[in-house]
């Protein structure tokens, strides 16, 4: 087996030496392209997961969000939830809400929306509300009849002309807002928020305290969400916050949001799978044909090193060898392409939705998976076809009898 | 008395071809023995059947019934495999139009085989260079075939079929497609390497001006053998 290899390798490095070097060079070219196409797709669908993840995450449920059972409607004793959560060292942040649904009028301008009433301070840990303020000031600890309002419903934003809005609010406006109780108050804004996701600017905040007089409530929480250290470590924290005794729904941000993200995912999983297959055939193909044409214009070639003596075995290796060597610079110039286009957006993201930016994520594990398919997948393409030929016999071959 | 040992034997050796129904009678119980040292000249018209025996002594062809052994060894019912190796290790091959690998050079021509019979590289290079030495072109190792005139490429072709040392070389109508000149070298490096290492050889030609470089000349028609006489 070893003659064989040596041989292979003598006879494909002569081969790639002394061969077309316009042909070898379209080849790569070629293959850098489609490793490009293999790759570029599942990366950029890899950084609009990120996107919509870290959406999610940081304004929706954390890592870990509980929220009352079935038949309640809020979690009684919420402090007392918030303590036990609070003890565990893998937890960086906890933090209680609200929710009421409200209309909210300005001027003629009326909308409905969901206000969330949050404990400001309690928020820098878990969430970014505190940190997308494009006007005014975020809530603070002492903040009663003041509102945040969402830049989607604030006239001229974007998004603003897709929904209804309020039409030209600005920081120390006054807006009504009824709740779903009938209760109404009227709120001066303090902020205006733009997270460009809209569960965050089709929204409202004011502080927990608000709410919870407006709701008539003591203590109770619509959800509390939390923060933990690491992660991927979210099903071991919830484990061990039902351990502490939390008779809670209490969730990892995944399965909350399987049913908000996760049909995108799939779609998007699908698209990304078929990509793949699509390159991968296109690039068998181009191998196979490659190594085809050229074992069929060499077949007396082939038949005269088998009647010299030469195996078939070390035959096949050096059409292998051929194979390895184009998807190999062609691999590294693919890569090369990769990683500049990667750079790239990732210093001029793609604006999706206007205002969300996405570029690819360069994830080695992905990129080290790719490499292995293809040169597994052009070992294949070029062994195939040599198989074929070595396996006529020498005068078939040589004089094609 | 026999001065060298006998190394081919071949008794009743029948080639049949069955193309499309139409049975082709090539070569017809042919006998004969080779001692070591001839230079045997295998004569015929067209379809005398002389390639087709050329090929079942080179083993690359079988014969539908018949006995061939070389140094008392039946290589007609060798595996495949051991057929590979026995052309290989022990016997060499020169084709009417070279059949050298056109990407390789000279020496990587010839030093090819001594790498698949497992030799050093090194060892390999030395004996490509000695072979290549041997047919005058040892200050043409690394042109590649189609910096070579015809006459060279035969020669790089004989020196890739000798340089393992073969007990027996074949060489199938080595000059068909060379001029007479050029002809006459390429038979003068075939007859030195006779005299001077006792190499068998086994040639096809069908030119009656090759067979004076022979020590014996076997005549075929219509796959039969009509002479076989050894020349003085």
């Amino acid at each position: 087996m070893l003659k064989d290899i040596n041989v292979g390798f003598v006879s494909a490095l002569s081969s790639i030496k002394r061969g077309n070097k316009k042909t070898s060079f379209f080849i790569i070219v070629v293959l850098g392209l489609i490793f490009m196409n293999l790759v570029f797709l599942p990366a950029l669908i890899s950084g609009m997961m990120n996107l919509f993840v870290g959406l999610v995450q940081e304004y929706q449920y954390g890592n870990i969000v509980i929220e009352p059972l079935e038949d309640n409607s809020y979690i009684n004793n919420a402090d007392h939830v918030l303590k036990k959560v609070r003890s565990l060292s893998e937890v960086t942040g906890v933090a209680k809400r609200l929710e009421a649904g409200a209309s909210l009028k300005h001027n003629q301008k009326m909308v409905g929306a969901t206000i969330k009433g949050l404990v400001p301070r309690d928020e820098e840990d878990v969430s970014s509300y505190p940190y997308i303020v494009s006007e005014g000031e975020f809530l603070g600890e002492l903040s009663r009849d003041e509102i945040m309002i969402g830049a989607m419903l604030v006239e001229g934003n974007f998004g603003s002309e897709i929904y209804d809005n309020l039409g030209d609010v600005k920081v120390g406006s006054l807006v009504n807002v009824t709740y779903v109780n009938g209760v109404e108050k009227t709120y001066k804004v303090k902020g205006i928020h733009s997270g460009t996701f809209e569960l965050t600017d089709l929204g409202a905040l004011v502080h927990y305290k608000e709410l919870e007089d407006v709701l008539g409530l003591d203590g109770e929480a619509s959800s509390i969400v939390v923060r933990i250290e690491n992660e991927g470590e979210e099903a071991e924290v919830k484990k061990k916050i039902i351990d502490l005794g939390v008779k809670e729904e209490i969730s990892t941000w995944q399965e909350k949001s399987e049913s908000l993200i996760k049909q995108a995912l799939q779609t998007m999983g699908m698209m990304d799978i078929m990509s793949k297959i699509v390159s991968l055939i296109v690039g068998a193909a181009l191998i196979f044909i490659i190594i085809y044409i050229n074992t069929l214009n060499r077949k007396r070639e082939i038949g005269i090193l088998k009647a010299v003596g030469i195996t078939p075995n070390s035959i096949r290796i050096s059409y292998v060898f051929i194979s390895l060597f184009y998807v190999v610079l062609g691999i590294f110039l693919g890569l090369i392409m990769f990683i500049s286009l990667a750079l790239y957006l990732q210093a001029n993201p793609i604006m999706f939705y206007e205002t969300m930016e996405i570029s690819p994520a360069i994830d080695a594990g992905m990129l080290i998976k790719s490499i292995l398919t293809m040169a597994g997948m052009s070992i294949i393409a070029g062994f195939i076809p040599a198989w074929f030929v070595t396996r006529k016999n020498i005068l078939e071959a040589i004089w094609g009898r | 008395m026999e001065k060298e040992k006998t190394i081919i034997k071949v008794k009743d050796m029948t080639r049949h071809y069955n193309t499309n129904g139409i049975v082709v009678k090539a070569l017809n119980n042919a006998s004969f023995e080779i001692k070591k040292g001839e230079f045997i000249a295998i004569m015929g018209a067209s379809g005398s059947g002389k390639t087709t025996m050329l090929r079942i002594l080179g083993l690359l062809d079988k014969p539908t019934k018949g006995q061939y052994t070389i140094n008392n060894l039946d290589v007609v019912n060798l595996p495949e495999e051991e057929r590979n190796y026995y052309r290989l290790t022990q016997l060499g091959y020169v084709f009417q139009d070279y059949a050298l690998i056109n990407e390789m050079t000279a020496s990587e021509n010839v030093h090819i085989l001594s790498l698949m019979e497992g030799k050093s590289k090194k060892e390999s290079l030395l004996n490509a260079k000695e072979a290549l030495e041997n047919v005058g072109l040892g200050d043409k190792l690394e042109r590649v075939p189609n910096q070579l005139s015809g006459g060279e490429k035969q020669r790089v072709a004989i020196a890739r079929a000798i340089a393992k040392k073969p007990r027996i070389l074949f060489a199938d109508e080595p000059c068909a497609n060379l001029d007479t000149h050029t002809s006459g070298q390429v038979l003068e490096v075939l007859k030195n390497l006779n005299k001077k290492f006792n190499q068998t050889i086994v040639m096809v030609t069908h030119e009656l001006w090759h067979t004076k470089y022979a020590s014996r000349v076997i005549q075929l028609k219509d796959g039969f053998i009509v002479s076989d006489k050894r020349r003085r």
